[in-house]
C-alpha cells in the first residue's frame, strides 16, 4: 500500500464512448440523456413558442434546457458576512433596511465568483467556434432574499461586469421547484438544508467557502476537481469503510473490481462538462481545452482506484486527470491543480483544502455526513 | 363597509366567478369558478388590515359585472353570492357592449379577467385591467405580479419596440398599462406596507420577460418611486416563463399581454 500519491493522465487514448458525441450544433436528444439524474424532470410543454435570438453583439440567453444551467445564490457568488450578521443578529426588517442603505455599494466576489467568471470565458469561446448553439453554460442567479435587495444585487453584477442575466429572488420561499423549472445543472448556496433538498431532488449542488489563501487561479482554462466516492459514485465503498474498516473496504473493491459502481450526485454535471470539452475537441481544440476535469480521490491507484477508472470508462466519461491519493491529505494536490472549484463529501477535505487556498464545495450526500471523518485517521484507501 | 375613500375597486364578471361551463351549472348552486381562490384571498387581506387598525379606510372593494343575463340568471347569480358567503358590494347587470362604460364610470381601479382580448380592449380604452390567473389556489395569499418589462422601458423605448416587430395597437396597450399599472401599484404598496415581511396576507412579485437585467433594474427602481417595493423579482431574459408562474401563482398578472405573445426577439436597454 504506497502512500505516495500516484498521478495517472488519462492523454488522448481511444476509449469506448457509450454516450452519443455531441459535436457542432447537435440534436438535442444528446442533452436530454445527460439530464439522467433528473429522472423526475421532464421537460415543460410551454404553451407560446419561444425562440431565442440574435441580438446585436452576437450574444443570446440559451433555452434552459438546451444550455448547462447552474444556479448559483447570492451568498457564494459575492461575499455578503456582514449582512448576513446583521439578519441573524437583528432580523429581517433590519436587514432589508440595511440592504436598501447599501443598495449603490457593490459587494466583493464570494467564493462561486471566479467559477463563474470562468464559465464565462468557456461561454466565449464556445460562442467563436459555434455561433448559433444554445450548448452554453447559463448562470442563473437563484436567492431566497427579498427583491429589495434585488436593486444591490443587479448593482453588483454591473459593477463586476459579469454576464448574469436570469435571476429568481423568491422573497422568502424555498427555491427548490424554481431550480426545476431552470432545468438546473448545479446548485451552489451557502445553505446546507437547501443544498441537500436539492440533492434529495436529483440535482447536484453544493456548499461553497471561500479560501482561507488567496490564490490565483486560472482566467482562461475552467477546471474543476472532484472527489469519487460519495461525489461521482454512491457511497457505497464509503460505508463500507465506514461499517467494516480499511481491509473489509479493500476486499470488497477487489471482489466487485468488474462491477460498476453506482452513480453518485455529481455525475451528472460531469457528464455535461464532458460533452462540451468534446465541441472542443471537435474543432481541433483539445490540447487546449478551456474546460480540465480531474478525479483527486482517496482511493490507491494499484488496488482499490482501478474499480473507479473501469466505472467511468463504461459511463463513456473523460476525466483529464485523475490524482490516488491512496489517503494523503488533498490539500498540497488542490494547491498545484487550482480548481475553480472542488467537489468533496466530507467536510474534513473541504477544511483541509479551504487551508490550502483552495475553493472547496461540500456535497452533503451520503454516510460521511452521519459519521464525519475524525482527524486522526489517516489511512489509504 | 367602512369609509370608502380608499377603496381598491377591482371588477370581476360573474362567469369568471362561477364556472358556468361546468356540467353542474344547472344546479341551483352554481360550481366555483377560477375567480374564487382570488375572492378568498381578497376577503383575507381585509380582515388583516381591519384587524390592525379598526378604522383603516383602506381595502378591497370587489364589484361583479355580469352581461346579457336572463332576469332568471341574474336572481341566481345573486344567491349564489350570498350562498359563499362572498363580500361583492354591486351587481351591474347590463349589455355585453356596455361592459367597459360600467367600468368606466364605477371608478374601477382593477378589472380581472381571463379573456385577452377584454383586457386588450379595456386598456385601450384607458381602463385598467390585468389577467386574472387560472390556479387552483393553493395559497391564501393575494399575489399581484407585475410585468417588469412595460414597467422598466423607458417612453421612448416603448416606441422603439416597433422596430422589433410590435404593432401600433401592442405599443398603445403596453402604454396604457403601464400608467394604469402606477396608480394601482401605489395602492397595493400602501396596503403592503401595513403587513411585514413575514406572514403577510398579501404578496407582490415582478417578473421580466423579455427584458436584460437592467431592464429589470429600471423596474424595481420604477415601482419603488411609484410606492411599491415587491417582495419577489424574477428575470427570465427569454426563457420560458410558464414553469415559473406555475410556481408563482399569481392572482393578478398585470403583463400588457406580453406573456402570450409568441416568437418575440429579446430586448435590452
Amino acid at each position: 500500500m504506497s502512500l505516495d500519491p500516484i498521478q495517472v493522465m488519462k492523454g488522448p487514448d481511444p476509449i469506448p464512448n457509450t454516450c452519443p458525441s455531441a459535436s457542432n450544433g447537435e440534436s438535442k436528444a444528446s442533452w436530454e440523456d445527460s439530464k439522467d439524474i433528473h429522472e423526475n424532470t421532464k421537460k415543460p410543454k410551454t404553451g407560446p413558442v419561444r425562440r431565442a435570438r440574435k441580438v446585436e453583439g452576437g450574444i443570446f440567453f440559451p433555452k434552459p434546457e438546451n444550455a448547462v444551467t447552474i444556479a448559483v445564490s447570492s451568498r457564494v457568488l459575492f461575499l455578503t458576512e456582514t449582512e448576513q450578521k446583521v439578519f441573524e443578529q437583528k432580523g429581517v426588517e433590519e436587514y432589508l433596511r440595511y440592504q436598501v442603505e447599501h443598495e449603490n455599494e457593490p459587494f466583493a466576489p464570494g467564493p462561486a465568483f471566479p467559477f463563474v467568471k470562468a464559465l464565462e470565458t468557456v461561454n466565449a469561446r464556445l460562442r467563436e467556434l459555434y455561433p448559433d448553439s444554445e450548448e452554453l453554460f447559463d448562470i442563473v442567479l437563484v436567492t431566497y432574499n427579498h427583491a429589495h435587495v434585488g436593486v444591490r444585487l443587479i448593482n453588483t453584477i454591473n459593477y463586476h461586469n459579469l454576464f448574469i442575466e436570469r435571476f429568481c429572488m423568491t422573497g422568502g420561499s424555498s427555491p427548490i421547484g424554481y431550480l426545476k423549472a431552470w432545468h438546473t445543472n448545479l446548485y451552489l448556496s451557502a445553505d446546507a438544508e437547501k443544498v441537500q433538498e436539492a440533492l434529495a431532488e436529483g440535482i447536484a449542488a453544493a456548499t461553497m467557502f471561500m479560501p482561507e489563501k488567496e490564490v490565483e487561479v486560472s482566467e482562461t482554462q475552467l477546471r474543476v476537481a472532484f472527489d469519487g466516492d460519495a461525489v461521482l459514485f454512491s457511497d457505497e465503498s464509503e460505508r463500507i469503510f465506514k461499517a467494516h474498516g480499511l481491509d473489509k473496504f479493500f476486499e470488497h473493491e477487489r471482489e466487485n473490481e468488474n462491477t460498476l459502481l453506482d452513480h453518485g450526485p455529481l455525475k451528472g454535471f460531469l457528464e455535461v462538462l464532458g460533452k462540451l470539452q468534446k465541441k472542443f475537441y471537435a474543432k481541433g481544440h483539445r490540447l487546449d481545452c478551456p474546460i480540465r476535469t480531474y478525479l483527486v480521490t482517496a482511493r490507491s491507484a494499484a488496488s482499490s482506484g482501478i474499480r473507479a477508472l473501469k466505472t467511468l470508462r463504461a459511463w463513456g466519461l473523460e476525466i483529464d486527470e485523475a490524482l490516488f491519493l491512496a489517503g494523503a491529505p488533498k490539500g498540497p494536490m488542490l494547491e498545484k491543480i487550482r480548481p475553480h472549484i472542488f467537489f468533496d463529501d466530507q467536510m474534513f477535505h473541504v477544511e483541509g483544502a479551504r487551508e490550502m487556498g483552495a475553493f472547496a464545495a461540500h456535497v452533503p450526500y451520503g454516510i460521511a455526513q452521519k459519521y464525519p471523518h475524525k482527524k486522526s485517521t489517516n489511512a489509504g484507501k | 363597509m367602512e369609509d370608502t375613500k380608499n377603496s381598491l375597486i377591482i371588477a370581476l364578471q360573474h362567469h369568471d366567478i362561477f364556472d358556468l361551463e361546468s356540467p353542474n351549472a344547472d344546479t341551483e348552486v352554481l360550481p366555483k369558478g377560477i375567480a374564487f381562490s382570488f375572492i378568498k384571498a381578497v376577503h383575507a387581506v381585509n380582515q388583516r388590515l381591519v384587524s390592525h387598525n379598526s378604522s383603516e379606510s383602506l381595502g378591497f372593494e370587489v364589484i361583479l359585472i355580469a352581461n346579457e343575463c336572463s332576469e332568471e340568471s341574474k336572481v341566481k347569480i345573486v344567491e349564489n353570492v350570498k350562498h359563499y358567503g362572498m363580500e361583492i358590494c354591486k351587481f351591474y347587470f347590463c349589455k355585453k357592449d356596455e361592459v367597459i362604460k360600467t367600468l368606466q364610470s364605477n371608478n374601477v381601479k382593477l378589472f380581472l379577467s381571463t379573456d385577452s382580448d377584454e383586457i386588450y380592449k379595456a386598456l385601450h380604452a384607458d381602463v385598467p385591467a390585468a389577467v386574472l390567473y387560472d390556479q387552483t389556489g393553493v395559497l391564501d395569499q393575494l399575489k399581484v405580479t407585475f410585468s417588469g418589462d412595460i414597467i422598466g422601458l423607458p417612453e421612448d423605448s416603448l416606441d422603439s419596440l416597433a422596430d422589433l416587430g410590435f404593432s401600433e395597437a401592442q405599443i398603445k396597450t403596453f402604454k396604457s398599462a403601464k400608467i394604469c399599472m402606477k396608480e394601482f401599484a401605489g395602492l397595493i404598496g400602501e396596503m403592503r406596507r401595513r403587513f411585514g415581511h413575514e406572514n403577510s396576507p398579501l404578496c407582490t412579485c415582478l417578473i421580466t420577460v423579455w427584458g436584460s437585467r437592467n431592464i429589470c433594474l429600471s423596474a424595481l427602481k420604477t415601482l419603488g418611486g411609484w410606492g411599491l417595493d415587491v417582495d419577489e423579482a424574477f428575470c427570465m431574459a427569454g426563457a420560458p416563463c410558464s414553469p415559473i408562474l406555475a410556481l408563482v401563482k399569481p392572482h393578478i398578472l398585470w403583463d400588457g399581454g406580453l406573456h402570450n405573445l409568441r416568437d418575440v426577439p429579446n430586448f435590452e436597454l
